[in-house]
């Protein structure tokens, strides 16, 4: 079996796993209402994940998205509460502000040639101090809250019929629009053969720069969407939004079975990850775990998840090594002899 | 095959900071005719190739393409011209499948969405018309190193090339795939496409040319047709009859001190197999052999650096398992094959590298003494006569040469029993290469035992109080006494071996 579905198959049963433990030991666990606000909570870290899956597979990384989410929600929440400038003018700005930042890590790491890693730790706090440049203000100077009362915004934070949140909806969707592009599409493909090997990718034409930027791009437009959403589910916002969002989305992906080492990975893993980690999150939460006990449990199993992974790897590549060197040995032996 | 040659090269200068690489070199491929390149290593034949690629641009001289003058300043440009290279390492994305590969960057496509199908379909129109083993679905990584060559086989034929560069293909197949290989070269041949193949193996060469074009010191030593190919005088060309006699080893002898090494039936899946022997005190043991032989994966797994699937090792007598701590801990030393990556660390000075395996002798209470790191430092640039002569300067911004010794120094300060050293004269200029060989002469005086991996037949010769020659895998062949010369070592390395002797004895 190929190697990434076997690992994706893997993911997936200690989900269902988790999901069967819960299920059976408490009562809360398994009903619809939990499993719709479950889906809910893991949404918007779900979204940025799918941009970060993006930089990941291209061999790098991106540690701002959620300080660019942060920076697109003071964006919004400035406009609304200092101008009157229609919805629509608003969110495109949002927009414009979401895929220059994507765009500014784009040309720190495709063009300046900036490691992924240095250029998104460094773009984190442009984007951090951005958003307290434009944090709304009293009188006094002091930096406070903003309440969000439009109602397309509030729409965001709700449901459809069937019960399943809006920005659920949107998750699973953009993943699946996500999935489409890697699998089928030329920049897609660039994106996996940039991330494997840069050098033969490069000899075959492929730029670069183009696909970080592309990458990057996608991941700020995820920044947006998910920014968006926000908005909408806590109808106001502070300065400290999204600033753990990243490593949580970073997290997901790599639970999902996408390598730093880049080439490896795709959107169901990351699906499957993000949910993973909200499973876990929200199971401990009905064994009465404190937020600190759950951080240390996540903590761990992200840890030995990737030293799985490792163990994993080599022993697929040792497995393959065999497979063909005994071949090898058979048919040389006939050959010699 | 018809006559109408494909491409021709006239002239062909280049040079490299005063060194003709290559002197008026002429060069000429038909359609549909396989042609060999053959030179010993430094003869010219990759820099030739890196012109006729692109990747270096002439100095001097005219390329023509079916008869009308072309320019190659690009590896763009060669590839528009139809000229495929089938690299030594291979450059395919190993995650991905094997249409995506061969597509990649000249996918068919509409509105950014790849063509499946289409693109499918026509690679497996590719496969079923030339026989390949292959599935357009599989995902690179998990293929054989054959079938991958198929890969970027298929990549060139996609792109409609006239000419595809053949650089050692079988180094590391098996003895069935490369006759798989040669079995697609001869459908390409038939279909008109022109080949130009480079190997060490003599015997292929000899069997799978129409021609033979032979190199040597930047010049073109001449064109051989495949009636006239004999084997012994090709490899005379290559060598330079005069220059093969005047690089005729000392006599080999077996040393009667006691063994250091003893290994027994070491294998390896894929690397080696039924490896035995021993290595004596002051012995000077060197194991030759062509790319993909196991040479170095031999020495590897000794040190420990490699795992060791079977075998049994002895040192001094007594059972030992391979691994790093238990080698250093017997007195072993390592000099790795790419001391860039391996054998140094650029960023620190002389002295702190030297220092590094010396820190139990230099430090007490886990503090470093400085003076006693600085007084080692000053006795290794004094031993190994270090240019210029300060401890202090960063071993990256050394020469080639410096370096190497720098990494030799490192451990001639510690008492060793035994040396395994890799490829030591990779890179380096003559001058250098004669102080480091002068090294490893010290080191056996002083009793050292020293297991030696080297390609570079002259300095096999130069070094070697006995030598072990391997092919796929296999020692085929020990000299053990008496005088050897390039020419036997060649013989036994590319699979020559008694044929070609009873041949040259008959010639003379």
């Amino acid at each position: 079996m190929r190697q990434e579905t076997l690992r994706r198959l893997i993911s997936l049963v200690l989900l269902l796993l988790l999901i069967i433990i819960f299920s059976v030991t408490t009562d809360s666990f398994f009903t619809g209402a939990n499993i719709l606000t479950l889906l809910r909570e893991c949404s918007v870290i779900g979204i940025l994940a799918i941009g970060v899956t993006m930089t990941i597979i291209t061999g790098g990384n991106d540690l701002s998205c959620g300080h660019l989410m942060g920076t697109v929600c003071m964006v919004f929440a400035h406009l609304y509460h200092y101008t009157a400038l229609p919805l629509g003018v608003i969110l495109l700005l949002c927009l414009v502000t979401a895929l220059l930042g994507g765009a500014l890590n784009g040309i720190c790491v495709g063009l300046l040639q900036i490691p992924d890693f240095v250029a998104t730790l460094s773009t984190q706090f442009v984007f951090t101090g951005l958003t307290y440049i434009l944090a709304v203000r009293n009188q006094f100077g002091q930096i406070g809250a903003v309440q969000i009362n439009n109602k397309s915004i509030i729409a965001l934070g709700g449901q459809i019929p069937g019960g399943i949140y809006l920005v659920t909806l949107v998750f699973l969707g953009l993943a699946v629009l996500g999935q489409v592009f890697l699998k089928k599409t030329k920049q897609g493909t660039y994106i996996y053969a940039i991330g494997a090997n840069r050098k033969s990718a490069e000899y075959s034409g492929i730029s670069f720069f183009k696909t970080k930027m592309t990458a990057f791009l996608f991941s700020g437009f995820c920044a947006f969407v998910a920014a968006m959403f926000t908005l909408g589910r806590y109808r106001s916002n502070e300065v400290a939004t999204g600033q753990t969002f990243a490593l949580q989305a970073i997290s997901a992906t790599v639970i999902g079975g996408a390598a730093f080492s880049g080439g490896r990975g795709d959107m169901a893993g990351t699906v499957i990850g993000v949910i993973f980690m909200q499973v876990l999150r929200n199971g401990m939460r009905k064994y009465g775990f404190t937020t600190q006990t759950q951080a240390v449990v996540s903590g761990i199993i992200i840890v030995l998840m990737l030293i799985f992974d490792a163990y994993y790897n080599e022993f697929m590549e040792k497995r393959n090594k065999k497979a063909v060197a005994s071949l090898q040995e058979k048919k040389g032996v006939k050959a010699n002899g | 095959m018809d006559n109408t040659m494909l491409f021709e090269m006239k002239g062909i200068e280049k040079i490299f900071s005063h060194v003709h690489a290559l002197n008026k070199v002429d060069f000429q491929v038909k359609k549909g005719e396989v042609h060999a390149l053959l030179g010993e290593n430094g003869a010219g034949k990759s820099t030739l190739i890196k012109i006729l690629t692109g990747v270096y641009p002439k100095d001097g001289g005219q390329i023509f393409m079916e008869g009308k003058e072309v320019e190659i300043s690009s590896t763009h440009d060669a590839a528009h011209l139809g000229i495929a290279v089938i690299f030594q390492e291979l450059s395919l994305i190993p995650t991905l499948s094997v249409y995506q590969n061969v597509m990649l960057g000249k996918e068919m496509s509409a509105f950014g969405f790849i063509k499946e199908k289409k693109e499918k379909k026509k690679i497996e129109e590719l496969i079923s018309y030339y026989g390949f083993s292959l599935g357009v679905n599989d995902i690179v990584e998990t293929l054989s190193l054959a079938q991958m060559q198929m890969v970027e086989i298929l990549k060139a034929l996609a792109s409609d090339a006239k000419l595809i560069v053949m650089d050692e293909p079988t180094a590391s197949l098996s003895s069935h795939e490369s006759e798989l290989l040669f079995n697609i070269i001869h459908q390409l041949r038939k279909k008109g496409v022109s080949i130009i193949y480079i190997s060490h193996r003599l015997e292929e060469v000899f069997n799978l040319s129409d021609r033979i074009t032979v190199l040597r010191d930047g010049k073109l030593e001449g064109v051989i047709e495949k009636e006239d190919i004999v084997p012994s005088q090709v490899i005379r060309m290559m060598i330079g009859k005069e220059l093969s006699e005047a690089t005729a080893s000392r006599p080999m002898k077996k040393s009667q001190e006691e063994t250091v090494l003893k290994v027994n039936n070491l294998y390896s899946p894929g690397s080696f197999r039924h490896i035995s022997f021993e290595v004596k005190r002051g012995e000077v043991l060197v194991l030759t052999g062509l790319v993909g032989s196991g040479r170095t994966e031999i020495l590897r797994s000794v040190f420990g650096a490699d795992p060791l699937q079977e075998g049994e090792i002895w040192v001094e007598g007594k059972p030992y398992k391979a691994s790093i701590k238990n080698a250093l801990s017997q007195g072993f030393g390592f000099i790795p094959e790419d001391r860039r990556t391996q054998g140094f660390s650029p960023l620190l000075s002389v002295t702190k590298n030297v220092a590094i395996t010396n820190y139990d002798k230099l430090s007490s209470g886990g503090f470093v003494k400085g003076e006693k790191e600085r007084a080692l430092g000053q006795q290794v640039v004094e031993m190994v006569d270090l240019r210029p002569a300060n401890p202090e300067v960063a071993v990256g911004n050394l020469s080639g040469g410096n370096q190497q010794k720098v990494v030799l120094g490192k451990w001639l300060t510690r008492e060793l029993k035994l040396i395994l050293i890799d490829e030591p004269t990779v890179g380096i200029d003559i001058g250098a290469k004669d102080e480091i060989y002068e090294m490893i002469e010290k080191l056996s005086k002083q009793g050292v035992a020293v297991l030696l991996v080297s390609s570079d037949i002259a300095e096999v010769l130069r070094v070697a109080h006995r030598i072990l020659v391997l092919r796929e895998g296999e020692i085929v062949k020990e000299f053990c006494e008496g005088v050897v010369t390039q020419e036997e070592i060649l013989m036994a390395s590319s699979g020559f071996g008694e044929e070609g002797e009873e041949e040259e004895n008959g010639k003379e």
